[in-house]
């Protein structure tokens, strides 16, 4: 269990990975922003930000295939959660669809939805192929995130690994001992398995506390090699966002 | 769909939750210091690794859907609401950065909904309860089970008017679908709660918050805040209607318009000099930003 399949293009030169952290997690956001501030049915601002957004994955030298299989679960949700707009939105009915009717503004709804969470699902992929997870926590400590979230979320993917072996070993136990059989008892089985692993983290929790303690855990987790912002770096996605902004303000004034 | 992805919410929701989201996590990290002191970090991370393996696991709820354990009341009830809160925040932001599952221009909207309502929301029911049925162990676990229905539905219910408000969806159905769905999830929700609580609770009763009981006058408000939200809820899933609700009805009559007046600004008609003090703005604010965080 972690997050080490994801981040495969984090090592390959490329100017995305010459970004640093922060400021990737800044650009993504802000390029899902600047996506979700296109009025609807501006279909060349979407165009655009979402060719920017490919740019940039161009630019981090992700291949077109790992892209949209990283990007396919995602986007299959977004189609899935977009399609009710179809019928669940106000306007005049265009078709129907067994009772219900599919609304002209829904169709326009449906659609910019999809083109705007498109160019969003995007940016988080590059994001997240590019940055492993322990640096997107760093980042997100310089962006001044609150301290007892960013270290809880650097311990919690350490003990994520170390709560896959517990389950793991629990079950494997459960099993030798015959426990399980039946849909019943297999129930009875999950719930016993969680409840002993919520135990046994809250104790691990404990431990892991003593032993910061021991070893003088200040006020924050320290931090290995790490890419901080420098004016490179702020340069280049605040020009990113420029462009983004320039297309988004283009789609609001141009009717 | 507790999570909204990008591409639905018209900005002054994304603002406004963003906002709300923010200066409740503010509340809420600075409260979880004060109860935990430096217990709070691995607390908090091993109760998140724990939430976020947890909702790997998805229950049917119906033909060809399922839905996964939320987890809010069940670790509010555990390690109190304010760490509870922290803990979702964390799982939120993995899940919208890691696994783009919900949004990254969204992540205040189910930041609000997961975290804020969801957990902290769940707890006040779940508290409410306690105070008025007792504290014993079948109690609090029912209690829990109600309150993380409850939350679920609350969850339902917030999603349903971002979207209603973002002009996205009408109120009725927006109400009635995601609130009936979440009413769905959230029995789920409840029965696994109940599943995880019942034996933990019997096999580690210290674990018990005894400050979830005050027979005092605080908990009977907060009994009768958490039933109203719960009744309130449910009754706006039940008896949601199609037709223009009041606040649309009373901002058509005086001629009111959807989206803020800032947006406004934008219209064609402003003219090119607003294209141009927005896009510099844009590259000033992001400029600042960076160079703060690279200065310090």
């Amino acid at each position: 269990m972690g997050f080490h399949h994801l981040d495969h293009y984090a090592g390959t030169a490329s100017p995305v990975t010459r970004t640093s952290p922060a400021a990737r997690v800044v650009g993504a956001v802000g390029l899902a922003l600047c996506a979700s501030l296109v009025p609807p049915g501006a279909w060349t601002a979407m165009a655009a930000i979402l060719a920017l957004s490919l740019a940039v994955a161009v630019a981090a030298r992700i291949p077109a295939g790992v892209l949209l299989v990283r990007a396919s679960v995602p986007l299959g949700f977004l189609v899935l959660a977009s399609a009710g707009v179809l019928v669940m939105a106000p306007g005049t009915g265009v078709a129907g669809l067994g009772p219900l009717s599919v609304t002209d503004r829904g169709v326009v709804l449906f659609a910019s939805a999809l083109g705007r969470g498109a160019s969003a699902v995007v940016a988080g992929v590059v994001l997240v192929s590019t940055t492993p997870f322990p640096e997107l926590v760093t980042a997100l400590r310089e962006l001044r995130l609150p301290r007892a979230v960013t270290s809880s979320l650097a311990l919690a993917y350490r003990f994520l690994v170390v709560l896959g072996e517990d389950v793991a070993r629990i079950r494997r136990a459960a099993q030798v001992r015959n426990g399980g059989r039946g849909r019943v008892a297999r129930r009875h089985l999950a719930a016993g398995m969680a409840a002993a692993a919520f135990a046994r983290s809250y104790d691990r929790s404990e431990r892991v506390f003593r032993a910061m303690r021991v070893r003088g855990y200040g006020d924050a987790m320290p931090t290995l090699a790490y890419q901080r912002m420098d004016r490179a770096s702020a340069l280049r996605v605040a020009s990113l966002l420029a462009v983004g902004a320039t297309l988004v303000v283009a789609a609001r004034v141009v009717p | 769909m507790a999570h909204i992805p990008d591409g639905f919410l018209s900005p002054p929701v994304l603002a406004g939750t963003a906002a709300l989201s923010a200066a409740a996590l503010a509340v809420a990290t600075r409260r979880s210091r004060r109860e935990l002191g430096d217990r709070e970090v691995p607390l908090a991370g091993a109760a998140t690794a724990f939430v976020f393996a947890a909702q790997m696991f998805n229950f049917p709820i119906a033909v060809g859907t399922s839905a996964h354990l939320l987890g809010g009341v069940l670790v509010s009830v555990l390690l109190g609401p304010w760490v509870g809160m922290l803990v979702m925040l964390s799982v939120v932001l993995v899940q919208a950065l890691v696994f783009q599952d919900g949004g990254l221009a969204a992540l205040g909207a189910n930041v609000l909904n997961l975290s804020v309502l969801g957990t902290g929301g769940g707890w006040l029911v779940y508290r409410g309860l306690v105070a008025v049925f007792g504290g014993s162990l079948r109690t609090r676990v029912a209690a829990a089970a109600a309150a993380a229905w409850g939350s679920a539905i609350l969850i339902g219910v917030a999603v349903a008017a971002e979207l209603a408000l973002s002009g996205a969806v009408r109120w009725g159905p927006a109400l009635l679908v995601l609130g009936g769905i979440h009413g769905l999830v959230g029995v789920g929700e409840g029965a696994i709660t109940a599943a995880v609580l019942l034996p933990l609770l019997r096999a580690r009763p210290e674990l018990m918050r005894p400050g979830d009981l005050p027979a005092t006058t605080l908990g009977r408000w907060t009994a009768g805040v958490g039933a109203a939200a719960v009744v309130s809820a449910v009754a706006a899933t039940l008896f949601a209607s199609s037709s223009p609700d009041a606040l649309e009805a009373a901002a058509e009559r005086f001629g009111l318009q959807a989206e803020a007046p800032v947006w406004s600004l934008l219209d064609p008609s402003a003219g090119p000099a607003v294209a141009i003090l927005g896009v510099a703005l844009a590259f000033a604010a992001a400029w600042l930003l960076l160079r703060s965080v690279a200065r310090s």
